[in-house]
């Protein structure tokens, strides 16, 4: 019993709900101003009316949308990229100081840039997402390549295997479960790059409705569509670590 | 003339200990020591040797107060061990040093935690630094040391706040063999000077045979002491002791045992192989 | 060998200069779009000398270093909390889990309400960005200490307060000093997307007010300053991480 109860299952999902029943019942108890906090009872009154709506299904398909092409152009540029620069020394020193003054800078800050290059329709997001998510990628494939064990080179080199054949089939698997790290990381900051992107000027998607609805101050209905947004990064960045733990043998 | 003979109590009384450890997972618990019952001597090094796994570093813990036992008790001058003192020091097999403080810092720790008074803690600790032969390096950290020097260390730590008795947990067993023989025979000259009550873990038997004035032949687990041989070599111990009749023969009779007890080992693991 | 790498980072940036330089006056790129080097350089200046630059870099740099100050010192503190009382771990992951994943922007209406516009929305958002990496990084910092370096402070008759100052403290360092650098990296892109949207000062309210106004010179001026702001903090940081790598404990020490 004693085990139970000091399992992280446990004590996690008592303080959620501790903290639930305190946000339901402080603004009752005129604690705090509802106004300003919502209620658990109200989102959920709030959530049930938004999934009625048409308009949902299409914002969270826009955003989606704009997100899956973001995040695949990453993938199919940053990932070969990655690989590349891993394995030539040279290339690496002269891109990667860009890359890494990339990655250090607040890419969201760029937004602006895109939306003037872009305008304010899907192409601009995608581009936010693509950029957020490639960097990631792309230094992640590079860690990779490079901490693949050298003497698993060596025996295949053992074995005459031909260069590209070294690549296929020892260097790439041995550096997917980073690539696969990138990919996960560059998923959790796609996310958070299609929100701020459409909330910083769109005409639909789920950012667009947050920032509707923050200036509305209809609070409730807002709280709905962070927790969604919450909800499908963690349901993403779950899938992709089984993914990985599944690679993990290969290493 | 008469000579008389000065009888103390045991320094360490051990008696009837057993350890035990819950396996994960709710398994079961995993028996490391049974029944043991063991008295050291004032001033004698005491060598403990067995197969890994038989719990001998677990009895070092108990005697060190840091685990409790499942049943029996350890005395110390007759008094209950029922946690760490001033009166026990420890030396461990990974030398468990603090990386980012030097040399003379790491000697320092020890009479820091023990609140140390009547001396400036800096001269003290160059002191047993001096004693462990690593002057010179006061400033160095252990990443920049060899293993043998980390262990110096780890010995000077121990020494420094004065313990009536000195644990030593297969503190060479990090080290290759050449650093292994040189250390031992190191911390033999160091021993010399106080002659403090001393346990000393090993697998080793030369080091068991060559360190110890008394040598305690642990089985597999559930450890259980299966002989106590006393070493009748005199000290200070040489390289050529290695080749008398005496030595092999205690040689022999230590590995008949551990051998057997390796060979009941697989006997219980695999009965039919 | 450590030469030759700086150098070729020194070419490799000069090199997109000069393209970009080059592209541009050889009508590649239209400026309207990207601007050239030259001209925000010459930007940079005009706006140093008229002081705009400066007020801009103050504004940010404040909210900034009140931000991360405040998340610093609440992600250690229950940092240390969290890692050193497993119950107390367990009960605020969530709670962590939600400030990492979640769009707090999404929240600076609310803040709005609370702060109003301006500062402290600003440094709301970069205070709660900043310190979920802090926190986490604490945590694993302590519960990742070499159990041997415990011991022997127990051994040694350490009381718990002695191995928390002595032993698992320090022994942290060096995730903590992790966690420093992505912290950092999240309190700046707070400032900086708070001042995009509820701001009406600073480097990010720059670049909105000049995208609005399709300045693109002025908007890259204040981006190169981010960039350079983000590059400096980080790379500070990382080489103290890399200083310090000697704390870190691995088996035979």
């Amino acid at each position: 019993m004693v085990n139970t109860m000091r399992s992280r299952g446990f004590v996690s999902t008592v303080a959620i709900l501790v903290f639930l029943a305190a946000w339901e019942i402080a603004p009752r108890l005129h604690l705090v101003e509802g106004f300003y906090t919502s209620q658990p009872s109200h989102v959920l009154t709030a959530s049930w009316e938004i999934l009625r709506t048409p308009s949902f299904v299409k914002d969270v398909s826009v955003s989606l949308e704009e997100f899956v092409l973001g995040l695949a152009l990453a993938v199919v540029v940053g990932v070969p990229i990655g690989l590349l620069l891993g394995t030539f020394q040279t290339l690496r020193y002269l891109v990667d100081p860009p890359i890494m003054a990339l990655y250090a800078t607040p890419q969201l800050a760029l937004i602006p840039i895109y939306v003037l290059w872009l305008g304010i329709g899907m192409s601009s997001k995608v581009a936010v997402v693509f950029v957020v998510a490639v960097i990631p990628v792309i230094v992640n494939s590079i860690a990779g390549v490079r901490q693949v064990d050298p003497s698993l080179v060596l025996v295949a080199r053992s074995f005459c295997a031909r260069q590209h054949d070294v690549f296929r089939k020892v260097i790439l698997p041995a550096s997917l479960p980073s690539v696969m790290i990138g990919i996960r990381l560059g998923m959790s900051r796609g996310i958070l790059g299609v929100v701020v992107a459409e909330m910083y000027v769109s005409q639909d998607g789920v950012g667009n409705q947050i920032l509707k609805l923050g200036s509305a101050f209809r609070v409730d209905h807002l709280l709905f569509y962070v927790l969604l947004v919450s909800a499908f990064g963690f349901a993403a960045t779950s899938l992709v670590r089984k993914f990985e733990e599944h690679f993990e043998g290969g290493r | 003339m008469e000579a008389s003979i000065v009888i103390r109590a045991p320094h360490i009384q051990i008696a009837g200990v057993t350890i035990a450890y819950e396996k994960p997972d709710q398994a079961g618990t995993f028996v490391a020591l049974s029944g043991i019952d063991l008295d050291v001597e004032h001033g004698t090094f005491v060598t403990i040797v067995g197969p890994s796994g038989c719990g001998k570093s677990s009895l070092l813990l108990t005697i060190a107060g840091l685990i409790q036992p499942a049943s029996g008790k350890v005395f110390l001058n007759g008094k209950c061990v029922t946690g760490p003192s001033r009166d026990r020091a420890m030396v461990f097999q990974d030398f468990a040093l603090l990386p980012w403080r030097t040399v003379l810092e790491n000697v320092r720790f020890s009479l820091e935690l023990q609140r140390w008074a009547g001396e400036d803690l800096n001269d003290r600790a160059r002191r047993f630094v001096t004693l462990v032969g690593l002057s010179g390096f006061e400033q160095y950290r252990p990443h920049q040391l060899s293993g043998g020097m980390r262990q110096r260390v780890g010995i000077a730590r121990a020494l420094a706040v004065d313990p009536e008795i000195l644990l030593l947990d297969e503190p060479f067993g990090a080290l290759d063999a050449q650093t292994r023989e040189a250390m031992g025979n190191e911390l033999l000259r160091i021993w010399e000077q106080d002659k403090k009550t001393a346990l000393f873990v090993t697998h080793s038997i030369d080091e068991a045979i060559f360190l110890g004035d008394r040598v305690v032949v642990m089985s597999p687990s559930p450890g259980k002491i299966v002989d106590m041989i006393p070493i009748e070599l005199p000290r200070p111990r040489t390289i050529e002791m290695m080749d008398s009749e005496r030595y092999v023969d205690y040689r022999r009779r230590i590995r008949v045992h551990l051998m057997g007890g390796i060979e009941r080992e697989r006997a219980v693991i695999a009965p039919h192989g | 060998m450590r030469n030759s790498r700086t150098l070729l980072g020194v070419v490799s940036f000069a090199m997109i200069l000069v393209a970009w330089e080059a592209a541009v006056r050889m009508g590649w790129l239209n400026p309207f779009f990207t601007s050239r080097p030259s001209l925000i350089f010459a930007a940079l200046v005009t706006e140093a000398k008229s002081g705009e630059l400066f007020h801009n870099l103050h504004v940010s740099l404040g909210e900034f270093a009140v931000g991360f100050g405040a998340s610093v010192l609440a992600g250690l503190f229950l940092g240390v909390l969290a890692g050193w009382n497993r119950i107390v771990e367990y009960a605020l992951d969530p709670f962590i889990w939600f400030l990492y994943s979640a769009p707090l922007i999404a929240f600076y209406p609310i803040f709005v309400i609370w702060f109003g516009l301006g500062t402290y929305t600003v440094i709301a958002i970069s205070f709660l960005l900043a310190f979920p990496p802090v926190m986490v990084n604490t945590i694993a910092g302590i519960k990742s200490v070499n159990p041997a370096m415990l011991l022997a402070a127990r051994s040694f008759c350490a009381r718990p307060r002695d191995v928390l100052w002595k032993v698992a403290l320090p022994a942290s360092v060096p995730m903590i000093v992790a966690g420093l650098r992505l912290g950092l990296g999240r309190a700046l892109t707070g400032v900086i997307i708070g001042e995009l949207f509820a701001s009406s000062a600073g480097l990010g309210y720059s670049i909105a007010y000049n995208g609005q106004l399709l300045k693109t010179t002025d908007m890259f001026v204040s981006l190169m300053v981010i960039a350079i702001l983000g590059v400096a903090g980080t790379q500070s940081l990382s080489l103290l991480e890399a200083h310090l790598d000697f704390w870190r404990a691995g088996p035979g020490l």
